[in-house]
């Protein structure tokens, strides 16, 4: 038993409210004011779990947190692990003619797709990371999980199973909120942590897989864990760099000033880094990194990070290539927001987009051939809708714009959501059809596409039913045809897929694009 | 489809074709009123490719029913059904030497100028109306929603006029009172507002195309509308300018079903009398060779 405190405390019914008495007879509870307790009575409730019971589902909303104080709990995606695949690529004469696009579910070991994040694990709103081969992991005593869920209400990341009989404390915000202040909680949080995941998260980062084991113990004791309420800004444009961070809950933004505004360059979730830049250049920070909701990072110091980067060579180069692209990516944008400066164009928020469908209004004779090849193309759920924002005689029809600003990628509880390297949007395989993402982006371009599938039938052990699950999904801009099948089945030559600022050049102002305006 | 520069090489090859076709038939023609052009080497390859053109022209329905099918961009068969269709009518025109016979041969003459006549026609309208609506219709919805949003449309009218709430019945309702009943009119500063609304504009949103109402018009609309405002107080003068954007939505809405109808309602004669067209003339040619 973890908490020999415990044999003293009386086990009240599930649901009761756990007396301001016996959380204080709990060491996690030490440093909190007996007053507090006795005015939030009710936000700590005892829960008990048989063996088997589900504690809480993946995808589901919710607002507490967990902390184990008896037995073990297993935490697992039960969502396939696999992506939304768009198949029918045609092989023979017939089959290219006839080739009919079958919206199915692909694992990534059948479809490595291209450019890929080379990522081992997959993080969730736990102590731990789960393997992406095998994403289940246990939670013992001591072990409070659904952190995100309750400090910032994002969907539960995972489903947790009572392994074996289970008590726990189911918590409301207020009351983690005071308990991640006190340092008693604070230094075991941290200490699990380093114990569990550090090790993966680290790993988990494809530059830093040439760490070697007594490295990263020697970090282990000396990296620092720091929390940042919503908007409190972590490291400031132009400041010293002192540290570099990698996320470990919630979201980063980071942001460029330029005259006239704010650019947000990207959006950071767990596993994610920042802070290289100023480490490995000119020594002062080229963005502002804050927090969106309850952010945690983990702060390697400068020193340490020098270390590191003497000692393991590879490294450094990953580190700096990684940098080299961030900042030319950053440059794009500037030159970009520098250059456009129509009003209507930003509001609409095409500067944004890197990819839109647009309808020539004064040829469309809106005969919905567009959306009728796109259902078509999709086992009939359109991911387009031929209606939208006008910019002059165009209109931009609801289909994914692969915004530079992905405002569709915050929140996600598993961090499935995420850019290539050419900044176009995929979901990965471990989404859990939450459809946070969906209802996150301002244009209503993802939809969530279900599927029937085999899951295993926890009332009947041994045996699987058939389950709905959803997965999100965007326009994959029907990559497995040469041109998306929107644009080929316009007889009006109306739709085309477009690079915004190419296309729009010259009303603009700008000189014509390059060669290949239209795209499609 | 719009008729634009890029249509240059399609005009052009089919300059050429019907340059070639005019001079063949200008050597080849028969030029014997009694004997039949149709019946000739000549006669019977610009039937046979005047025919073939049609089936072509005809297969982009075929064409449009397997949108994702590989086959050549849709345009390109657009393309190919505006100008070998209307290839097709000089082709025939040789083919029978400018006579419109009798029977069967006339009925599918008939019928080959009506389905040029209405292709044209309707070539026109996908020319320009899709840049009168884009014009005229900013708040154009999906044609398929038009009958739900003018379901919201009379919701959030509704919303508004209970939003005004304030006295008894309007005067409107007391007129369709029970009989035998007492109305008892309660007036207030809205009751200009809740009779024209149950007068007026009510009507219009309900139905639309079947009451001839003032506020259809624009102008008319206008007027009405400057006229309420000057009966009630300035409090009530939003929820006016709530009302008069629906009904500006509302003759949207109107305008673009119109414009709608106007696009593709000519399809409901051309579609019919070209499948007519096709299988007649298949029935012409097998009758035509066998006997």
């Amino acid at each position: 038993m973890l908490f020999e405190e415990l044999k003293d405390i009386e086990r009240q019914p599930d649901g009761t409210p756990v007396a301001a008495e016996d959380l204080l007879r709990l060491p996690v509870f030490k440093d909190i004011s007996p007053q507090f307790l006795k005015k939030n009575a009710n936000a700590t409730v005892w829960r008990h779990f048989r063996r088997g019971d589900v504690v809480c589902r993946e995808g589901e909303f919710g607002s507490t947190a967990f902390y184990i104080l008896e037995g073990k709990a297993s935490v697992e995606l039960a969502t396939p692990i696999a992506h939304v695949k768009a198949q029918g690529r045609p092989t023979g004469f017939l089959t290219r003619l006839t080739s009919k696009l079958v919206s199915r579910l692909a694992p990534r070991e059948e479809d490595r797709r291209e450019d890929e994040a080379d990522r081992r694990s997959i993080p969730i709103d736990a102590p731990v990371d789960l393997a992406y081969d095998h994403p289940v992991a246990e939670l013992g005593p001591g072990e409070l999980f659904g952190e995100m869920t309750c400090m910032n209400y994002y969907p539960r990341s995972a489903t947790v199973r009572a392994v074996t009989d289970c008590t726990m404390l189911e918590m409301l915000r207020n009351v983690l909120d005071v308990l991640q202040k006190s340092k008693a909680f604070r230094a075991q949080l941290d200490e699990t942590y380093r114990r569990r995941a550090l090790d993966s998260h680290l790993r988990d980062v494809s530059i830093f897989r040439g760490l070697t084991q007594d490295f990263i113990d020697h970090l282990r004791d000396r990296v620092e864990l720091v929390r940042f309420a919503p908007g409190q800004v972590i490291c400031k444009q132009g400041d010293p760099a002192d540290s570099f961070y990698l996320v470990r809950l919630g979201f980063v933004k980071v942001s460029e000033g330029y005259p006239g505004g704010e650019l947000v360059l990207a959006y950071l979730s767990r596993g994610d880094y920042f802070g290289e830049i100023g480490l490995l250049g000119g020594g002062t920070r080229t963005a502002t990194c804050s927090a969106l909701d309850h952010v945690e990072v983990v702060r390697i110091s400068a020193e340490d990070f020098r270390a590191m980067v003497e000692k393991y060579p590879t490294v450094r180069s990953g580190l700096e290539r990684i940098a080299r692209e961030r900042q030319e990516a950053n440059r794009e944008r500037l030159r970009m927001v520098r250059s456009v400066p129509l009003e209507s164009f930003l509001a609409q928020g095409l500067m944004e987009a890197q990819s839109l469908l647009v309808l020539d209004l004064d040829k469309c004779t809106r005969c919905d051939a567009c959306v009728t090849a796109c259902a078509d193309s999709h086992d009939g759920v359109t991911r387009l809708v031929r209606e939208g924002l006008r910019f002059e005689n165009f209109l931009v029809a609801t289909s994914c714009r692969q915004c530079r600003d992905p405002l569709c990628m915050v929140g996600c509880p598993v961090g499935a959501i995420r850019r290539r390297n050419s900044l176009e949007v995929i979901i990965e395989d471990w989404c859990i059809g939450c459809a946070l993402c969906s209802k996150n982006c301002p244009y209503g371009n993802i939809n969530m596409h279900s599927f029937a599938v085999q899951a295993e039938d926890h009332e009947n052990p041994g045996h699987k039913k058939a389950v709905v699950q959803k997965k999100a999904t965007t326009c994959d801009l029907c990559t497995e045809h040469a041109e998306p099948s929107c644009v080929y089945a316009c007889p009006h030559d109306a739709a085309h897929r477009v690079e915004p600022r190419d296309f729009f050049a010259e009303s603009l102002g700008q000189r014509v694009g390059r060669a290949g305006r239209v795209r499609g | 489809m719009r008729i634009d520069r890029t249509h240059k090489g399609w005009f052009i090859a089919s300059l050429v074709i019907f340059g070639v076709v005019l001079l063949l038939y200008g050597i080849y023609r028969v030029p014997d009123a009694s004997q039949s052009m149709g019946g000739t080497a000549t006669g019977l390859w610009f039937g046979s490719v005047g025919f073939a053109f049609m089936i072509f022209a005809g297969l982009l329905g075929a064409r449009k029913r397997v949108p994702v099918y590989r086959l050549g961009r849709a345009q390109t068969w657009m393309r190919g059904h505006l100008w070998l269709g209307l290839l097709s009518l000089p082709l025939i025109l040789f083919h029978s030497g400018f006579r419109y016979g009798h029977g069967l041969t006339a009925l599918l003459m008939t019928l080959l100028i009506l389905v040029v006549a209405s292709g044209i026609f309707g070539a026109a309208l996908q020319h320009y109306m899709p840049r009168v609506m884009t014009r005229e219709v900013t708040m154009e919805t999906i044609y398929d929603e038009i009958d739900h949003v003018r379901a919201q449309l009379l919701e959030e009218a509704e919303g508004l006029m209970k939003q005004v709430g304030g006295g008894g019945k309007s005067a409107a309702s007391e007129d369709q009172g029970e009989p035998g009943g007492i109305a008892v009119a309660v007036a207030d500063e809205a009751t200009p507002v809740r009779n024209f609304y149950e007068r007026e504009l009510k009507p219009f949103l309900e139905e639309p195309g079947v009451h001839r109402s003032a506020l259809a018009d624009a102008a008319l609309a206008r007027g009405a509308f400057t006229q309420l405002r000057a009966l009630v107080p300035a409090s009530l003068h939003t929820t006016i300018e709530d009302l008069e954007g629906i009904c500006q939505e509302e003759r949207q809405l109107t305008l673009q079903a119109r414009l709608h109808l106007w696009l593709h309602g000519w399809l409901l004669v051309h579609i019919p009398l070209s499948l007519a067209l096709i299988l007649l003339g298949a029935v012409h040619a097998v009758m035509a060779l066998r006997f």
